[in-house]
């Protein structure tokens, strides 16, 4: 028997109601709730190591951010602690990603295991102060942070605790656009020069990783690197947390451990339908390409596929993914920030011609033209995101192009008819 | 040593002196945004600097290639 928590990250019942399912590791021991007391029997006193053996760990392990770039943590701390000035540490959990909720499930049922990571990172690192991201749209995740840190006090001496509201909008969670809100300006992408790391807030060298990230941080070195590896395969250590979604389907956050197949994550029913993996920034897996995968992040690219922040988006019964993909495509043109060229002009056209080859009128020619030229040219990652979910259809579903083509589609939806021109 | 123009995108108001001065390296795209389409070799350094001195709005940037990497090893912590 499974057990699981209810949240509701958002205000007014207007949100989804997040189930949270018990996992192996961070996600074990729901029932015991988000309290310091339960948390400091379940993994001891808070722990803070040197610099040198909390990159080793790192590195042994090869704990990645959980973001959605996957960039090797132990990596970004070594940049952060060999650049010049005092080093600032900063948690993200404002997840821009709108059908993830894996940061929001950890703020409402595991607040101290992240801001245990975040402060005996910011130990090791000499930072005093750690950034606090939470995410506009969900006032839950400040309610249970702000819950925790009242607990804390005493635990993390010379440290002080910063909290700042994301704006509720896809790229406000973008590493720049966050050093800018912590910075007082407006929380948009701008150009980084320099990584983070070396040169972030205030000029200072700046490490900001998601709050899963910094739950991973905690567990390694509560449990040490034995005792780490114990869940997970020899080449990735340890667990990840998913978001599974469906459309119209409650969301759904869950932990498992990599190298779990896909088949025991997902009902077998969903296996069969397409499957958006990594959220609107991610990318199609065709109906079973998941079937005899596991869960790992090579695996999964060696497959052309890729995790992002662990969102899992099954299409329901009969929807189309290229119907679905213009409609994604064109929430995210009007996501863009609008201050670079190519993103502001770049992905109304390519949602444009999305939408006209789901019609039925092909364009993708056009689609493949405007991919390339959108692509890393943006201060941030989103039409470069974009470009990948596209990118990623026209890959998994040439049939169904065709098919749509052809004025019909395989998967028995009715071809949406000609929009009114607004 | 080659170079690489990289644009400030957000800065960038699309007013293609880059590309009238090096044509060889900047093309514009359908909307007149530059399109840097290679790195800058040696012969062309004096005119990439100009174009990044003369550029209205400030968004361009001359880097070296390859992008620098922070060396290995330097652990210690260094305040100021």
């Amino acid at each position: 028997m499974t057990a699981t928590v209810l949240v509701r990250p958002t205000d007014g019942g207007t949100g989804p109601t997040l189930r949270v399912r018990s996992g192996p590791r961070l996600l074990a021991d729901l029932d015991d709730g988000p309290g310091l007391d339960r948390h400091r029997d379940r993994v001891g006193a808070l722990r803070t190591p040197r610099l040198a053996r909390l990159l080793r760990s790192l590195d042994a392990l090869g704990i990645r951010g959980r973001g959605g770039a996957g960039f090797p943590f132990a990596t970004k701390l070594r940049t952060a602690a060999g650049a010049r000035g005092r080093p600032t540490v900063v948690v993200n959990f404002s997840e821009g990603e709108p059908a993830s909720f894996k940061d929001a499930a950890l703020a409402a049922t595991r607040p101290h295991l992240v801001l245990d990571g975040a402060s005996l990172t910011a130990g090791a690192l000499g930072a005093r102060e750690v950034h606090l991201v939470l995410p506009g749209e969900r006032p839950a995740v400040r309610r249970s942070i702000r819950t925790a840190l009242a607990e804390r006090r005493g635990e993390d001496r010379r440290l002080r605790w910063r909290l700042h509201t994301a704006d509720p909008r896809f790229v406000a969670g973008q590493a720049r656009a966050v050093v800018e809100l912590l910075s007082g300006r407006p929380n948009l992408p701008v150009t980084g020069w320099q990584p983070e790391a070396v040169c972030g807030y205030r000029g200072r060298p700046t490490l900001l990783s998601n709050a899963e990230t910094f739950a991973q941080v905690a567990a390694a070195v509560a449990l040490g690197e034995d005792g780490y590896a114990r869940l997970g395969t020899d080449d990735e250590p340890g667990s990840l947390l998913l978001t599974v979604g469906g459309d119209g389907s409650r969301p759904e956050v869950l932990e498992a451990a990599h190298g779990t197949a896909w088949s025991a994550v997902l009902p077998a029913g969903l296996l069969d339908r397409p499957v958006l993996l990594g959220g609107y920034h991610g990318t199609w897996a065709a109906p079973g390409a998941l079937t005899g995968l596991t869960v790992s992040r090579p695996g999964l690219a060696e497959a052309g596929l890729a995790l992002g922040a662990g969102v899992v988006l099954p299409l329901a019964d009969g929807a189309c993914p290229l119907t679905r993909t213009a409609g994604i495509a064109g929430y995210l043109a009007g996501q863009s920030a609008q201050r670079c060229g190519p993103c502001l002009n770049g992905l109304p056209a390519l949602a444009a011609a999305v939408r006209s080859t789901a019609l039925g009128r092909p364009a993708t020619g056009r689609v493949t033209q405007l991919a390339d030229l959108v692509e890393r040219r943006g201060a941030c990652a989103h039409p470069d995101g974009t470009v990948r979910l596209v990118r990623s259809l026209l890959a998994a579903y040439p049939d169904e192009v065709a098919a749509h083509a052809d004025g019909c589609c395989t998967f028995g939806a009715a071809l949406p008819g000609e929009e009114v021109a607004s | 040593m080659s170079s690489r123009l990289r644009v400030d995108w957000p800065a960038c108001r699309r007013r293609g002196f880059c590309s009238e001065l090096l044509p060889e390296v900047v093309e514009l795209d359908e909307w007149g945004y530059p399109l840097v389409t290679g790195e800058v070799p040696e012969s062309l350094t004096r005119l990439a600097r100009e174009a990044v001195r003369t550029c209205p709005t400030l968004a361009l940037r001359l880097t070296d290639l390859p992008a620098a990497a922070p060396p290995p090893g330097r652990h210690t912590k260094r305040f100021l």
